[in-house]
């Protein structure tokens, strides 16, 4: 489970299409950003069906299903970000956040992803943070997972999609 | 509660290999409660399962739904409009939920997703323990309230055995030592003259019986 | 000539008992039997036949006392209530008394979980406290359990064991006195290393009034190295080793552990002898049975009485 962590907001290079295919989701505290959702409009218009954000009153409600069901609906790879730690609003809800990241990376090895397709990232220090920023950081770093085989078309699948 | 684990994916998905239609059946109960087969679990199996299906390129058609209570009649029913339309019912009940939807619908393969494992206190959030068997007879009151049948790895009746350690069992160093629970117990309330009968045999006929046991009250009887 | 029981004659004309456990072997070799007999015979009353020790399958404990009776030794027949339900139980009590076998140690038994046989269904129908009033009752009233008449009560000596050094330690000397009040004629004690809390533990018994219902003996092991005490110390729930004891042998070279291990067992046994209501000592020289002869000779417990 990695503990990466980001910084205050920056504005780092989108990779070009063709460079970086990946679909990613992204649950995040709402907390991180009071204005997350005027922030992410400009990443959702220019990368469209690839990001999906799904803004959480805490990052203690995920679910480990939240994380499977973005997987299945196509992302590569499905991040929860949470306050930094000892910085939670509701004090243990970025703690077991990471216990129910955990239990769904288990999940996922049971079929045979990798586990690093699930993702728990602790904003680093004092916030306010822009949810834009972090998640171009993101972006740019799910680019180096491959692509999740549920969305590579396999042989069987193509053959049965020709008319 | 009855509580219960999932089984490992592989074992589940080996079992079944050969249908291509799956109808997912939880138990809104027991295994609810216990976070092993209540709606939430139905839903990750069936994800999962139709994500494996999806990598490996299989046709896989799966169905969930969770009944209030798998171990009886009433709730079973509303399977009976879907299981037609499904090969096997993959079953997130306990044991006895297994064999009642087995039972409404002969035709049917049921298959068990979970294992069964025990009558359980939730001990802290995530943290089951086993305190009851079940044993048809209880003495829970000479003992402290602490189940010497259950919580004793040897189930003595008479006192602790020579490998309790600190208050934890040789058996087990994670599990208290039940009968050290019963004397501190006993002790510190000024009662443990209530351990000096010698306690009989006990008679595990109202557990083991004549097999199968069944309670019958004519007064509940439709 | 009919069997009797050498340790209860011992016992009774009030003479310091000297016992010694020995471990069947694992399989079906009854030379192995004999050998470790004859190891202990004339050093010993009478000789434990471990039941299925620590849950791995060996030679049943009654056909190896039958073999040590053949060789002439009085065979103690250890029985657990692990592996055997009431019916069993009761019927092998039967045929060990049939077969001239006259001591029985009635126990619970290490738990399935530690042998050889982890995935086997451990039976505790009866504990070993009901176990000893089973027998009691067998042998005094004549009766089964649920009151059956038996043809011909079997004829035993009737034994249990106690471990003053397992937890809760306030309890011990009243479990004690329970197995007496079930019916226990003698007691053999887990290992003692812990002498000052041995006699601690035995006031507590004495002033129950419990070393006056049963023969107490004392347990000891002899320790074969540093690496074994400690091992022992660390793994073995309700084991007591004083630190002491293992810095006595951590003086010496390893070369000669085995033999302060020896002198430390012999000075145990020496200081057991003082204590009011030890009747005896009970020597458990793990697959060392060797061992036994040097410790009651060095005691100073030899010859064993003749005994009519």
């Amino acid at each position: 489970m990695s503990g990466a962590s980001i910084g205050r907001p920056f504005f780092p290079r989108v990779m070009t299409t063709e460079e970086n295919r990946s679909n990613v989701a992204i649950f995040f505290c709402q907390q991180l950003d009071p204005d997350q959702d005027v922030n992410r409009r400009a990443l959702e218009k220019e990368l469209g069906t690839r990001i999906r954000f799904f803004p959480l009153p805490c990052s203690g409600r995920i679910e480990a299903l939240h994380l499977m069901r973005a997987l299945e609906a196509g992302a590569d790879k499905a991040y929860l970000v949470t306050c930094p730690v000892g910085a939670c609003r509701y004090r243990e809800g970025n703690i077991r956040a990471k216990k129910r990241v955990e239990f769904a990376q288990k999940l996922i090895q049971e079929i045979g992803l990798e586990p690093e397709r699930f993702e728990l990232v602790n904003a680093s220090s004092p916030g306010p943070f822009s949810i834009d920023a972090m998640a171009r950081e993101l972006i740019n770093k799910a680019g180096g997972l491959p692509s999740s085989p549920l969305n590579v078309k396999k042989p069987k699948e193509a053959a049965h999609n020709t008319p | 509660m009855i509580t219960a684990e999932r089984k490992p994916l592989p074992e589940i998905k080996e079992s079944i290999t050969p249908y291509k239609k799956v109808l997912i059946v939880g138990c809104g109960t027991c295994v609810a409660e216990c976070a092993s087969g209540g709606e939430k679990e139905v839903a990750l199996l069936a994800s999962a399962l139709r994500m494996d299906a999806k990598k490996e390129g299989r046709d896989l058609e799966v169905h969930e739904i969770t009944l209030d209570r798998q171990c009886v009649y009433e709730f079973i029913d509303q399977l009976a409009e879907l299981v037609d339309r499904y090969e096997v019912v993959l079953s997130l009940g306990c044991g006895a939920g297994v064999q009642a939807v087995a039972e409404v619908f002969p035709k049917i393969h049921v298959i068990p997703a979970l294992n069964t494992t025990f009558i359980a206190q939730t001990k802290e959030a995530g943290v089951w323990i086993e305190n009851c068997r079940g044993c048809g007879d209880c003495r829970l009151d000479q003992f402290a309230d602490i189940c010497p049948i259950t919580r004793c790895a040897k189930s003595l009746f008479n006192g602790p055995c020579g490998g309790s350690k600190g208050g934890y069992c040789e058996v087990d160093p994670e599990t208290p030592c039940a009968w050290h629970l019963i004397v501190t117990r006993l002790e510190e309330s000024g009662r443990l003259e209530k351990l000096a009968p010698l306690y009989p045999p006990a008679n595990w006929s109202k557990k083991e019986g004549k097999g199968p046991r069944k309670i019958v009250r004519e007064d509940q009887r439709h | 000539m009919k069997p009797e029981s050498r340790l209860k004659k011992v016992l009774a004309a009030g003479q310091f008992a000297v016992t010694a456990e020995c471990g069947p072997p694992k399989g079906a070799d009854p030379e192995a039997v004999r050998k470790k007999g004859n190891l202990l015979k004339g050093f010993v009353d009478s000789a434990n036949v471990t039941d299925n020790q620590t849950g791995v399958v060996r030679l049943s404990s009654l056909a190896s006392c039958v073999i040590l009776r053949e060789e002439g030794l009085d065979p103690v027949l250890q029985m657990v209530t692990r592996d055997r339900n009431r019916i069993a139980l009761q019927s092998d009590v039967l045929g060990a008394s049939a077969l001239g076998i006259r001591n029985i140690l009635c126990l619970s038994g290490d738990h399935q979980s530690f042998g050889n046989q982890p995935e086997a269904k451990g039976v505790f129908d009866i504990d070993s406290t009901q176990f000893i009033r089973l027998v009691r009752q067998m042998r005094d009233e004549g009766t089964m359990l649920g009151g059956d008449k038996l043809t011909l009560p079997p004829e035993l000596f009737i034994g249990a064991v106690e471990n003053p050094f397992a937890d809760p330690r306030s309890y011990r000397a009243r479990r004690l006195e329970k197995k007496a009040k079930a019916g226990a004629e003698f007691i053999q004690t887990q290992c003692i290393y812990n002498v000052p809390y041995f006699k601690e533990w035995m006031k507590q018994v004495r002033d129950l009034g419990v070393d006056a219902k049963l023969f107490i003996l004392g347990g000891v092991t002899p320790l074969k190295s540093v690496k074994m005490a400690e091992y022992m110390a660390k793994n073995v729930a309700g084991m007591d080793i004083p630190e002491e004891v293992i810095d006595r042998l951590k003086g010496v070279p390893s070369g000669e552990q085995k033999k302060e291990g020896l002198k430390i067992c012999i000075e145990t046994i020496q200081q057991l002898r003082e204590i009011k209501g030890i009747r005896g000592v009970h020597i458990m020289a793990i697959e060392w049975e060797e061992a036994v002869a040097q410790i009651v000779e060095g005691a100073r417990l030899l010859p064993r009485p003749a005994v009519q």
